[in-house]
């Protein structure tokens, strides 16, 4: 549950920015937006690829298809309709282990998701749709913050959500320096659409200057402390959340889960390198966050049976 | 509340009205309600009840060709009302009934005095397929096969009458407690002058049930409700019953059975298991001993259950008590352990098996609903009156071909309560279906699962088929 919904409030961040940019950005602002996404997502748009070379109407139509597909496509498992069905079926097979006020709330945000299609949320701002979408998806989580039971089910649901952020954000930080590969030439208001797809650019501001050096967004995109979603914050918060569940019935696998997630927060906090070598660090860490995902689930869920009876 | 149009018919017991029109005493405050409220005051309650069901995702599944649909059971507004004398001649027949089914249990899978004596012919119960053979000589804690039952019970000018024991795995419960916290929070000045008698608390009598069928020795319980998983048309109920008695939902993967112990995995490791509230049938509870093909069971549990290591409820092989030909022998039950007379009656049911009672069947096909034994939910029935000659033909071959899976029953004239439909009061088709928990002792609490035809006409209350639910209040003295 915690995954499927961190991924399609990330999914409802990046889409809302794009179709903001469909109001008054330049063609290749556009094209570069949808490219990046599409990348971090791993995915082909329908039809293939998107063309760089198009005119106004084009891209508008362009998009509509693009955006239909990333929020109402039933048969992609990443669209931001797929990630409400299977959170919200994920919620209902453990209903008895969250709060009532969280299955009503996550319930009506489903129910209202279900009336809707890309043609009527197109035809008025499909801007305020994934604006409200991703609104109920933070009330989901401040409702669950003041009621849930603080037991290993929160943990989990915590830990879900930490580890998808980290592939997010990894995901889209590798997209992210594709697409300008791609591109041939970054310009700044790529560098500034990253910060705001990761709602960073008020700290940015604060931590640098109104003036955009690509190094710097990537240093506060990665090891600040204080930043929502940094790569060190989500790292740290996911080292925690497995120290709160305790080693669990499969020891060596628990403790090879603990080792990978500090190894993963000290490899941002140390060994982030100044230019250079980047990109690697950040494959590096997309790989391991996978590791960790397998060993929490030999850990804890899919263990081996003897292990536990020797205890 | 428009009732002008309300039609009552002689020979079919209205809940809420007197032959003459009148409202019966304990519908009165009810009628009254109804009456002062506009048609669009009372379409506003039956929206805000259907849509609080539809908000807290109260559904049940039904499978289609292709795929399996997610629905809300239709509710009505309008509660069944019972009174506290009706209610306490149900509970004390209730309750005569289940110890009598429990007994029975008890004698046909050990001395099978039953049989030896000659009240039951030996075939209806061992040529049962519900009958299983892998039970015999097993005993179970207080002697209690069924510590859950749910009956259905219909009225008629008659009164009362059993209409299906359900001893397996009933369901609806759910429902009896989300209709009323539905129904009452928007009735709510009516429902706090009547007295209703509470349901809420059914999960603290169910978890004393389950606590009190423990093994031997086991103090402080682990228990878990096993579930078929979530794709299981009562999978809602499963969670909610669950979240009530405080249990583990676990599906058979989430349990193994390790030197005649059932264990649970858990996110610490494995953990000891006391009772089962299975809600997985008989065939899919151990592949090692019923079908081997299930994925839904636990190797080993029948294993472990006859050790006396943990106790499952219902038992398995209870069905042969609830088997459509058993039925009929019911009230014999009750007067050969109890030596009592049935306080609750049986429909008149004919045994196909019966050759003069097959006869009588194929003669009378058009004013009988015939059943098939093996069947459930309202499905592989005919009802005569309202099947056309070539469907009852058709029926009459299959029921000619194999006489003991069919047993027959004139229709009944079901009792009929007032359903809010399009803005006015109709009357609809109802029956019952309370709830027995035997543990130590039966407990019953006050409601019941209260099924309503929804279609004109319609007798057919199974949700699956047009029908919905109403909640009920029993009101005290």
């Amino acid at each position: 549950m915690g995954r499927y919904l961190e991924r399609a409030e990330h999914l409802c961040r990046l889409l809302r920015l794009q179709v903001e940019a469909l109001v008054d950005r330049p063609v290749r602002e556009i094209h570069f937006g949808w490219n990046r996404i599409y990348l971090s997502l791993d995915r082909q748009p329908p039809g293939g690829s998107i063309e760089l070379f198009g005119g106004d109407n084009y891209t508008l139509a362009d998009s509509y298809t693009l955006a239909d597909d990333l929020t109402f496509e039933r048969f992609n498992p990443n669209s931001v309709w797929s990630c409400f069905a299977l959170g919200r079926e994920n919620a209902r097979q453990m209903r008895h282990c969250i709060s009532a006020e969280m299955w009503t709330c996550l319930n009506l945000a489903y129910l209202r998701l279900q009336t809707l299609s890309i043609q009527e949320i197109w035809r008025v701002s499909p801007e305020n749709f994934y604006t409200e979408t991703a609104s109920e998806l933070h009330t989901f989580v401040g409702v669950a913050a003041a009621t849930m039971y603080r037991d290993e089910g929160w943990h989990f649901w915590q830990l879900g959500r930490f580890i998808e952020r980290v592939q997010c954000v990894v995901a889209l930080l590798l997209a992210h320096l594709a697409a300008g590969r791609q591109m041939e030439e970054f310009l700044d208001e790529d560098w500034i659409s990253l910060l705001h797809l990761r709602q960073a650019v008020d700290a940015y501001n604060r931590s640098y200057s109104v003036d955009v050096q690509p190094d710097q967004v990537l240093d506060l995109l990665v090891t600040d402390p204080l930043l929502p979603g940094s790569l060190w914050q989500s790292l740290d918060a996911t080292a925690e959340e497995l120290d709160a569940i305790g080693p669990g019935p499969s020891a060596h696998s628990s403790a090879v889960a603990r080792r990978l997630a500090g190894r993963l927060c000290a490899l941002i906090r140390y060994d982030w390198p100044d230019r250079e070598g980047r990109e690697v660090l950040l494959r590096w860490v997309r790989e391991d966050c996978r590791k960790l995902h397998e060993f929490v689930i030999a850990a804890y869920i899919d263990y081996p049976v003897e292990d536990s009876l020797l205890r | 509340m428009d009732f002008g149009t309300y039609d009552l018919e002689a020979d079919i017991y209205d809940e809420m009205f007197l032959p003459d029109g009148t409202p019966r005493q304990h519908y009165r405050s009810l009628y009254e309600t109804l009456s002062q409220l506009s048609a669009e005051e009372v379409g506003s309650i039956q929206e805000r009840v259907t849509r609080s069901f539809s908000n807290e995702g109260i559904t049940f599944t039904v499978y289609g060709d292709d795929e399996a649909e997610e629905r809300v059971i239709p509710i009505d507004c309008v509660p069944r009302i019972l009174s506290d004398g009706e209610w306490r001649q149900l509970e004390t027949g209730l309750t005569q009934r289940l110890r009598a089914l429990n007994r029975f249990l008890d004698d046909v899978y050990n001395e099978a005095g039953i049989i030896e004596d000659g009240v039951i012919p030996v075939d209806v119960v061992r040529g049962c397929p519900q009958y299983r053979l892998e039970m015999r000589g097993a005993s179970v804690p207080h002697g209690t096969w069924v510590g859950i039952c749910g009956t259905d019970l219909v009225r008629t000018n008659d009164g009362f009458r059993v209409l299906e024991d359900n001893l397996r795995v009933p369901s609806g419960v759910s429902y009896m407690i989300a209709n009323r916290k539905a129904v009452k929070t928007s009735l709510r000045r009516l429902y706090r002058s009547s007295r209703v008698r509470e349901v809420e608390h059914y999960g603290r009598v169910l978890l004393q049930t389950l606590q009190e069928l423990a093994p031997y020795g086991r103090s402080d319980p682990c228990i878990v409700l096993l579930t078929p998983g979530v794709y299981n048309s009562a999978f809602y109920e499963h969670i909610f019953l669950a979240h009530e008695i405080g249990a583990e939902l676990v599906e058979g993967r989430d349990l193994l059975v390790d030197d005649g112990f059932v264990y649970m995995r858990t996110t610490a490791g494995l953990r000891r298991v006391d009772v089962i509230y299975r809600r997985v049938d008989d065939d899919f509870l151990d592949p090692l001993v019923f079908r081997s093909d299930s994925l839904l069971g636990v190797p080993g549990l029948l294993h472990a259950y006859k050790r006396g290591n943990v106790a499952l409820v219902n038992a398995p092989g209870t069905g042969v008590a609830d088997d459509k030909s058993v039925y009929a022998y019911v009230p014999d039950m009750i007067r050969y352990y109890l030596g009592e007379e049935p306080l609750l009656d049986n429909v008149e049911t004919y045994l196909c098996r019966r050759p003069e009672d097959l006869e009588y069947t194929l003669d009378n096909l058009e004013s009988l609903v015939v059943k098939r034994v093996g069947e459930s939910g309202g499905y592989g029935m005919l009802i005569g009156p309202h099947a056309t000659p070539e469907a009852r033909e058709a029926y009459a071959k299959q029921v000619r071909a194999n006489p003991a899976d069919f047993i027959s029953q004139p229709v009944l004239p079901l009792s009929r309560a007032p359903c809010m439909i399009e803005g006015r009061a109709e009357p609809r088709h109802v029956d019952l279906r309370p709830f027995v928990l035997h543990g130590r002792q039966v407990r019953i609490v006050p409601g019941a699962f209260c099924r309503v035809a929804l279609r004109r006409g319609s007798l057919v209350v199974n949700s699956s088929q047009g029908g919905g639910g109403k909640d009920l209040w029993v009101l005290r003295d």
